[in-house]
């Protein structure tokens, strides 16, 4: 082969390649496709009603909004008369909560207290005892092996979370964090691990627990006393 | 040698190859079948082309599907385009990545059915011989046969749990009326269908890459 031919032969060989390429361009197939796909699951808790507020020991007042299971807890509370007319031992309202979550969570609150009166015999944030009672796990779907910790000593009116000060002489919450000044910033009052298994949000199940307040009549100053409670539920 | 004789040889050659395969050659063509379509998501997406000439490139972002999705389930439609001028199969193989954390999303959490059958047009092959057939446990739209199962899960009829190397989801006769040329008109579509519940999924990020294969099936008459 002379080294005319070459160039002829490369221009033919460049041309039947062309040919191929349109050729295979005019009948594109593909005999495979791809679906990719993904997903998010972010961390999520929620803090619900666990139900109907129960008051005892009251004189007067009465649950004025009540809790409603698995609906946003916005309830308010009279607590009657705390003065000595009201000769039951305490006033207690047990508010049932109901935490959820797919993930560790921190149950934090912060309470104010407000009185009327202007000396030191009014209500104070002291004077209402405050404790997280028994927490439950359980239902379909529940983490029921999760454990979680208590910071506050549970119910107020338990005989040892508090006393009659000797030397006041007034009643007084002196266990860990067992009255409202515990409170007065935000602070943590339960926490634990996740508390729902993989299921969808219509199952209502959850972990639920008591919030209890108590007030035990006393010689107070007379006038009007405003607590307001606040619960906020965090997966840090 | 001869000049003549050597791109006359080059010629013969590829004429030779083009006609075996045009003569022997089973084709078969697999595109997108449509614009994917997403429902009850939440941040999430769906892209993909609108034109059956375009291949079967589709991506899903669900979104999110924890309980901060209060929709009751996020459901996304593929259509996918078929072509072949003999008996075929579709095929779908799974690549993934989930977490093996239990509560976090599974392959099993993943629903998807396969359905919807329907001709492109005027150049498909009507077979009156044999039927286009999906594949149990594939053949439901998942959104429609979701179950809470014993531990309150939500589960599928089919999921991407049930894909296992190489799974045949549909099988039929030939396809297309004249040569597999991508066409708007040439073959059928059918859907695949996603479904995700949202529920209390550990949290993370999963994702999984689904390829469909169109081949050679069973060999039923036309």
């Amino acid at each position: 082969m002379d080294t005319r031919t070459t160039p002829i032969i490369m221009r033919a060989l460049l041309f039947t390649i062309l040919l191929v390429a349109f050729a295979a361009t005019a009948f594109a197939q593909s005999t495979t496709g791809t679906v990719s796909m993904s997903a998010t699951v972010s961390k999520f808790v929620e803090i619900n009603s666990g139900g109907a507020i129960t008051l005892s020991g009251n004189s007067g007042g009465g649950v004025t909004t009540d809790g409603v299971v698995d609906n946003p807890l916005a309830a308010s509370i009279n607590l009657g008369e705390l003065g000595p007319s009201n000769t039951n031992s305490f006033v207690t309202a047990s508010v049932p909560l109901k935490l959820r979550s797919n993930a560790a969570y921190v149950l934090s609150m912060s309470a104010t207290v407000t009185s009327t009166g202007s000396t030191s015999n009014k209500i104070v944030n002291t004077d209402v005892g405050f404790g997280l009672g028994s927490v439950t796990r359980s239902g379909t779907g529940v983490n029921t092996g999760g454990s979680d910790t208590n910071a506050t000593s549970g119910d107020p009116t338990l005989a040892g979370n508090g006393s009659v000060n000797a030397g006041t002489g007034r009643y007084e919450y002196t266990a860990v964090k067992s009255n409202l000044s515990a409170f007065s910033a935000s602070t943590t009052a339960l926490n634990g691990a996740f508390i729902l298994n993989a299921v969808p949000r219509s199952n209502t199940n959850g972990l639920t627990v008591p919030a209890i307040f108590a007030v035990k009549p006393q010689f107070y100053e007379n006038g009007s006393t405003t607590v307001s409670v606040t619960f906020t539920v965090t997966a840090p | 040698m001869n000049l003549r004789f050597v791109i006359s040889a080059i010629f013969l050659c590829v004429l030779i190859v083009c006609a075996a395969t045009t003569i022997s050659a089973q084709n078969f063509d697999i595109s997108s079948g449509g614009q994917p379509t997403i429902t009850g998501a939440l941040g999430g997406s769906v892209s993909g082309s609108s034109s059956v000439l375009n291949n079967l490139v589709v991506t899903i972002n669900f979104g999110e599907v924890s309980p901060a999705n209060a929709n009751s389930i996020v459901k996304v439609i593929v259509p996918i385009a078929i072509r072949s001028n003999a008996a075929y199969q579709v095929t779908v193989s799974l690549a993934s990545s989930f977490s093996g954390n239990a509560q976090a999303v599974q392959s099993s959490d993943a629903g998807f059915g396969v359905g919807n059958l329907r001709s492109l047009g005027a150049g498909a092959k009507v077979c009156t011989r044999s039927g286009h057939i999906f594949y149990p446990p594939f053949n439901n739209d998942p959104a429609n046969t979701v179950t809470i199962n014993g531990s309150g899960r939500a589960a599928y009829q089919s999921s991407l749990a049930n894909i296992s190397g190489s799974t045949v989801i549909l099988s039929g006769p030939r396809l297309t009326s004249g040569s597999v040329t991508r066409a708007s008109d040439n073959g059928y579509a059918f859907d695949a269908i996603f479904a995700i519940t949202p529920q209390f999924f550990a949290a993370g990020v999963s994702s999984a890459t689904l390829t469909f294969t169109i081949s050679a099936g069973p060999n039923v008459p036309c």
